[in-house]
């Protein structure tokens, strides 16, 4: 379809949804698209808006402060021979390094002190460590990339970068581009939930960027999910009011719009009523979102024990769940604790702790429901590390930077090729591969891609492709310029798709 | 033009708003009609076409069609617009070619019907260019005629009402005239962000003589809530925020940046000089604390000190910055296109872009903030608006005893020390006379100075530190940068300059910052006066003349009324740049003044374009804060000082930030403090109040200059059930008990406070109603009412019965939700 097309269409649909609230249609007809304010997924295209969608929603899993590739699924095993010794200069190849261990005299290889086993996939095979050892076990799941990058080496850009496409704050994240594209499916909860997961390593930060508007209407930034207090912001009533109490008000509250609509005629406070309500609505849908005591024991088997703790990783897991079950299309789970300069066994090992269960339960439960050739399960940080150690170097423990250059993340379910892995590292998991082994420098450009590579355009990309949505055309005006996530590059990874 | 390059459609821009000529103005016109082509052809160009035949073509023998020279090129025999034929113009026949056509098949962007006929009657007519109307200087035209009574009639509104019937026909008028309450109610929201105060409306609708409404504005205007409420839009602008932003996000020591520019509307300081201060205030000769405060304005760009960043690279990213964010802010201008590339759609080369950078490039500051509070260089001021005043107060002291001191020609210095006396500061000047050693010490002044003197030193003891700009001695070489990239420099250094189609610097002015201050204010500069005038424009009527008051380029949205605006930015300039004159101005056309109910008798413009009807919109996060508390009695009229801390659901900063931040912990202001205007809420960049954010207001990392006004469920949520939203409802219903004596008069008290009038009919039945519910529900339920009362900190007042208090709260909460209270209308 042209987007000429889909725009009049969303105008057409805007103008029809909006004329029932009281202004003449003709009035509407002028409303041409300064007013459009987001679009909305289409039935006929399974929720998607330029072609038809293969995942109707999305769960991202993100591992801030950038997971090891190297202890977890990229495989090394050459790296054992070269254990302390320096990183050969034709790896290294000039790569800006941050100014962590810009200083630092050598550059030791530091293999990972993890085992691996490989995992039956649709494949010959999926090598994880020990770390990830029940996330390994829904191996055929899974779509491995060993071959994601970026430019920053540096968290709060880095980050920025993944999750808006820019590497200075200002522009929309990708759930609140998702909310603008995609709208909501649940009258009576938020489209787009933010869930902060408890981490034994709270570190590096997290912004409200992330999951902010941007330069979209508001309304499209993500809205927190919390284990502490209100679950969402001011969801409770005051003390002493009841649930009773509250209808009253707000059927005063509709009788004192609807008076003040009579004299403006204005259609933004019927509107408001509407919202009102749906609020209301909230405040009975979240409590028993949140309620986890109607799920079986067989779910507490399945995600474990700490699923019953609010706020675990485990526990947004499964929650994830339970809003995708109830229509919610947009929901991205951080867990902090991944900046692993000094002591990554200590750390990754806690880590891994929290999250491989849940991953491995996640991925199964929407799988016996039916529900994950549907959703989109996204796993991931915004780098990777360093195959060379960071500060002192033992068989025991060490230590890696931030590596932009080669990372790994993998995605699941809603339209994603089960089972395989996608691109492949050098033998020091530095640079990206070419089949036979030897480094490629990808840049990423508009017109060029390299196969075998996945820039965070590109993932970001494939994200919106899989959700029915060309990243080329779901923009929105700013500054004269119609801005999009991915900038000015990204390409659709489709060898990667089924 | 049929060598259409790949390499052209990078920078892609793409998406489909083919509709600006439907909104602005019919094209169908007659063959004859004489094309304007800043405003009709231009915008098709630059949507259109130049994607691939703009400013940034690649190669030379690209055509180019953003110029006469480029377009009327001798191609092979063809010419895309042909003088000597224009029948004959090449563009004529490609843009109908149905097998080869322009733009190709396969281009996101299509021309209409109504653009191909624009296009063809322009080339017909000579394809005359003309530069896109905001690189051209305002000319004064004046208020097109409308018949009858021109003489007497406001100027704004013959602007208004010309374009009316030009738009709507003959019969559309502007509406009549708002009550006078409501009215009341507008002006003081619109120049204060509070409603009138009860007497003070009483006796604006008691006085019926024509200039009771001048005066009710000179009132407002004189009023520091004034001050307050103009500042904030230029917060937004400017990107004001008590953190640094990026990373650990630590405390910033900034805010007497906050409080001078509070001062500054408060005394009206002329715009242009507000503008020069906040650039270069540092650079004037004999600079002032004031002047030097106001530099706060050039460090206002998030920073990092994130472990293991490249300090080179941020070098580059703050500049980007804030060349992006004057590109914004004064010039309306997007450059963030220009970092990487030749503008694709403005005339702005890459290098322009760098050497607007330049200006920017040799200030002292380190590139890393180093998680400082006090990130230098920085100075110290007033740490509040009491310091502020009376350290104004001293100064003008101080020139008095100066004056005094010249007066008495007692100046016992020998003659060759007379330059170094000129040299000293005042204040130095001061301490000489006050030495008690120095020369003065027998003079009849120096009793005088040495008060003075300790006078000033125990203000100073109220100072605190304020992060400012600095020049380096040597100006940093500044390099355009490949792809924007900042290890990645090229060519020779650039001199600091401007875009050439904006004008060019005058010969004598200074390669600095001051040099492109001065350039900005001057009457030579087509966009900062403009761009200024409509961002008043939409702070007063709602929305903008230029609807995209971030983007003047080619790719804005083009002025509803041209001339008014053009008109209004030359009296901005010839008023000395007095924002008091435009808003009065403003605020009394009858286009302001008019009711602002939607018009059922003229529905064709729902979007208010062509001002049929007065502003109506949702107001601002702070100003729904503030109404609330100023009602309820709470509001602390405390001016300046560090951000405040009211409420806010306990971690909500922490579950976001880093161990090593300052700002992990939200610890809530106790007492007064937390009762502070809104203005003055702590503005934490990553995770602003979440009261603010859900009303729109930006997280400050960014320059806003438009809010967006959405309409959530979340903000009903926020709106019944937030603690401080709950304890000022609980205080007003207090204040409604004490203050009036039965309960009609109590509901007419606060609608007086919250709507400026008495309530409705069926607002008092309505309310009426859920009073007798709540006070029967309460009263058989002592126990909610105590809980009800107890939200917050603030104790009840325990001579009041609780179950009526309670009761009114509840009405009282309810009431402030209400579109009533929520809406300028």
């Amino acid at each position: 379809m042209e987007h000429h097309d889909y725009q009049l269409s969303m105008t057409r649909r805007q103008l029809f949804g909006r004329s029932a609230l009281g202004l003449g249609t003709a009035a509407m007809a002028q409303m041409l698209p300064s007013e459009l304010q987001s679009a909305q997924g289409r039935a006929d295209l399974n929720g998607g808006i330029h072609h038809k969608a293969t995942a109707k929603r999305v769960i991202y899993l993100f591992m801030s402060g950038g997971p090891s590739h190297i202890d977890t699924w990229d495989y090394k095993p050459k790296m054992r021979d070269m254990f302390g010794q320096d990183l050969p200069e034709h790896i290294r190849d000039g790569q800006r390094v941050t100014g962590m261990t810009a200083g630092q005299k050598t550059h030791p290889v530091c293999p990972s002190k993890y085992e691996f086993t490989k995992h039956p996939n649709n494949e010959d095979g999926l090598w994880a460590s020990e770390l990830l050892s029940k996330t390994g076990k829904v191996a055929k799941e899974l779509c491995v990339v060993n071959s994601t990058f970026t430019e920053a080496i540096n968290h709060d850009p880095a980050i920025t970068y993944i999750q808006t496409g820019s590497q200075i704050p200002g522009r929309p994240s990708l759930g609140a581009w998702l909310s603008y594209g995609l709208g909501t499916m649940n009258e009576d909860l938020p489209g787009y939930i933010v869930m902060h997961a408890k981490t034994s390593f709270p570190e590096q930060s997290l912004f409200n960027r992330l999951w902010g508007p941007g330069f979209l209407p508001a309304e499209h930034q993500g809205v927190l999910l919390r284990s502490e207090g209100d679950p969402v912001l001011y969801l409770s009533n005051p003390k002493g009011t009841s649930r009773k109490d509250r209808r009253a008000q707000l059927d005063t509250l509709a009788a004192l719009n609807r008076s003040q609509h009579e004299q403006s005629l204005d259609p933004q406070t019927l509107a408001r009523i509407k919202q009102h309500e749906m609020a209301f609505r909230m405040q009975a849908s979240v409590p028993e979102l949140m309620d986890l005591t109607t799920e079986s024991d067989k779910t507490f088997e399945l995600y474990g024990e700490e699923a019953r703790k609010a706020g675990t990783f485990a526990a947004c897991c499964l929650n994830a769940r339970r809003l995708a079950e109830r229509g919610v299309r947009n929901i991205q789970i951080f867990h902090r604790g991944w900046d692993a300069h000094g002591s990554l066994p200590r750390e990754h090992e806690s880590q891994c702790r929290d999250i491989d269960q849940a991953c491995y339960a996640l991925i199964t439960d929407l799988k016996q429901r039916g529900m994950l050739d549907e959703t989109l399960v996204v796993w991931g940080g915004e780098f990777g590390r360093t195959s060379y150690c960071q500060g002192g170097l033992t068989k025991e423990n060490y230590g890696r930077d931030h590596h932009p250059r080669c990372f790994t993340t993998w995605m699941a379910g809603g339209g994603v090729k089960p089972g395989i892995t996608y691109g492949r590292s050098d033998d020091y998991g530095y640079n990206i591969a070419n089949p036979d082994g030897t480094p490629m420098r990808p840049k990423p450009e508009m017109e060029k891609w390299t196969p075998g590579t996945m820039h965070i355009h590109d993932r970001n990309a494939t994200i919106l492709h899989l959700l029915g949505i060309d990243h080329r055309r779901l923009t929105y005006r700013y500054q004269g310029r119609d801005f999009r996530l991915t900038d000015i590059d990204g390409h659709v990874i489709k060898d990667i798709i089924s | 033009m049929r060598s259409q390059t790949l390499a052209a459609q990078r920078c892609l821009a793409r998406g489909t708003f083919a509709f600006l000529a439907l909104t602005l103005g019919s094209p169908q016109q007659s063959e004859a009609k004489e094309v304007d082509f800043a405003r009709e052809v231009l915008p098709i160009l630059s949507n259109k076409c130049f994607v691939c035949h703009g400013p940034d073509a690649k190669k030379e023998d690209d055509l180019r069609l953003d110029s006469y020279q480029g377009a009327t090129e001798d191609r092979d025999g063809l010419r895309a617009i042909d003088p000597d034929n224009p029948e004959d113009s090449e563009l004529i026949l490609r843009i109908h070619d149905a097998d080869d056509p322009m733009p190709p098949k396969d281009a996101d962007k299509q021309l209409t019907s109504d653009e191909r006929e624009i296009l063809s009657r322009w080339a017909k007519q000579g394809g005359k260019y003309a530069k896109h109307w905001s690189f051209v200087t305002p000319v004064r035209k004046n208020p097109s005629a409308v018949p009858e009574d021109t003489k007497t009639e406001h100027p704004i509104d013959r602007f208004v009402k010309a374009k009316l019937i030009e738009k709507l026909g003959e019969k559309a008028d502007l509406a009549t005239m708002s009550d006078r309450a409501t009215l009341a109610r507008r002006a003081a929201l619109t120049l204060t962000g509070l409603p009138p105060d009860p007497a003070v409306l009483a006796s604006f609708l008691s006085d019926e003589t024509t200039t009771a409404y001048p005066r009710y504005l000179e009132t407002l205007m004189e009023s520091p809530r004034y001050g307050e409420h103009q500042a904030r839009y230029w917060l937004d602008a400017v990107r004001y925020g008590d953190t640094h932003g990026l990373h650990l996000d630590n405390k910033r020591g900034i805010y007497p940046y906050r409080d001078w520019v509070v001062r500054a509307f408060n005394k009206n300081l002329p715009l242009d000089e507000f503008i020069i201060w906040q650039l270069a205030g540092d650079l004037l000769p004999e600079a002032t604390l004031e002047q030097k405060v106001a530099t706060g304005f050039v460090r206002m760009n998030p920073s990092t000190a994130e472990g293991g960043a490249i300090p080179a690279e941020f070098q580059c990213k703050n500049n980007f910055d804030r060349t992006e964010t004057i590109g914004t802010v004064l010039l309306g201008m997007t450059m963030s296109c220009a970092r990487c590339h030749t503008h694709k759609y403005d005339p702005i080369t890459q290098t322009e872009y760098y050497q607007l950078l330049a200006f920017f490039n040799s200030t002292s500051e380190s590139p890393m903030d180093g998680n400082k509070y006090e990130y230098g260089p920085v100075m110290k001021a007033p740490a509040d608006q009491v310091a502020w005043n009376e350290w104004e107060h001293l100064t003008s002291q101080n020139e008095a005893l100066l004056k005094e001191l010249a007066a008495l020609k007692a100046i016992p210095i020998a003659d060759t020390e007379k330059p170094q006396w000129k040299e000293l500061s005042r204040r130095e000047q001061l301490n000489r006379v006050a030495d008690p050693k120095g020369p003065f010490k027998e003079s009849a002044l120096h009793p005088k100075a040495t008060e003075l003197k300790t006078l000033f030193a125990e203000s100073e003891k109220r100072f605190t530190s304020t992060l400012v700009a600095q020049e380096l001695g040597e100006p940093r070489p500044t390099q355009v940068l490949v792809r924007g990239e900042y290890n990645q420099p090229t060519g020779d250094p650039v001199e600091p300059g401007i875009p050439s189609v904006m004008g060019s610097l005058p010969a004598d002015a200074p390669l600095n910052r001051l040099g492109l201050a001065q350039w900005l204010v001057s009457p030579e500069n087509p966009l900062v006066a403009r761009v200024l005038v409509n961002r008043i424009w939409q702070r007063v009527y709602g929305d903008a003349i230029v609807r995209s008051p971030e983007d003047f380029g080619l790719q804005g949205k083009q002025p509803t009324h041209p001339e008014l605006l053009d008109w209004l930015a030359l009296e901005l300039q010839e008023s000395e740049w007095n924002l008091r004159h435009i808003l009065r101005l403003m605020l009394t056309s009858q286009t302001f003044m008019q009711q602002s109910n939607q018009r059922a008798d003229l529905p064709e413009d729902p979007e208010n374009l062509w001002y049929a009807r007065g502003p109506s919109y949702r107001l601002d996060a702070e100003v729904i804060r503030d109404m609330s508390l100023w009602s309820s009695g709470l509001l602390d009229d405390h001016m300046g000082g560090e951000g405040v801390k009211p409420y806010q659901p306990a971690g909500l900063w922490k579950a976001l930030m880093h161990p090593g931040s300052n700002t992990k912990n939200y610890v809530a202001d106790k007492g007064s403090k937390a009762y502070r205007r809104s203005l003055y809420v702590y503005w934490k960049r990553t995770s602003p109040h979440p009261m603010m954010t859900l009303f729109d207001a930006p997280d400050r990392e960014s320059s806003c200059v438009r809010r967006s006004r959405t309409n959530t469920s979340l903000q009903s949520l926020g709106l019944l059930n937030e603690t401080q939203r709950v304890e000022m409802a609980r205080k007003l219903a207090e204040r409604l008990v004490t203050e009036a004596t039965d309960d009609d008069s109590r509901m007419d008290l606060l609608f007086t406070l919250v709507a400026s009038r008495p309530p409705r009919d069926a607002e008092r039945t309505a309310c009426d109603h859920l009073l007798e519910q709540m006070l029967h529900r309460y009263r058989s339920s002592e126990d909610d009412a105590l809980a009800l009362l107890s939200t917050g900190e603030i104790a009840r007042n325990p001579d009041l019965e609780p179950a009526e208090v309670a009761a009114w709260t509840q009405i009282s909460i309810t009431v402030l939700a209400s579109d009533i209270a929520l809406l300028l209308n």
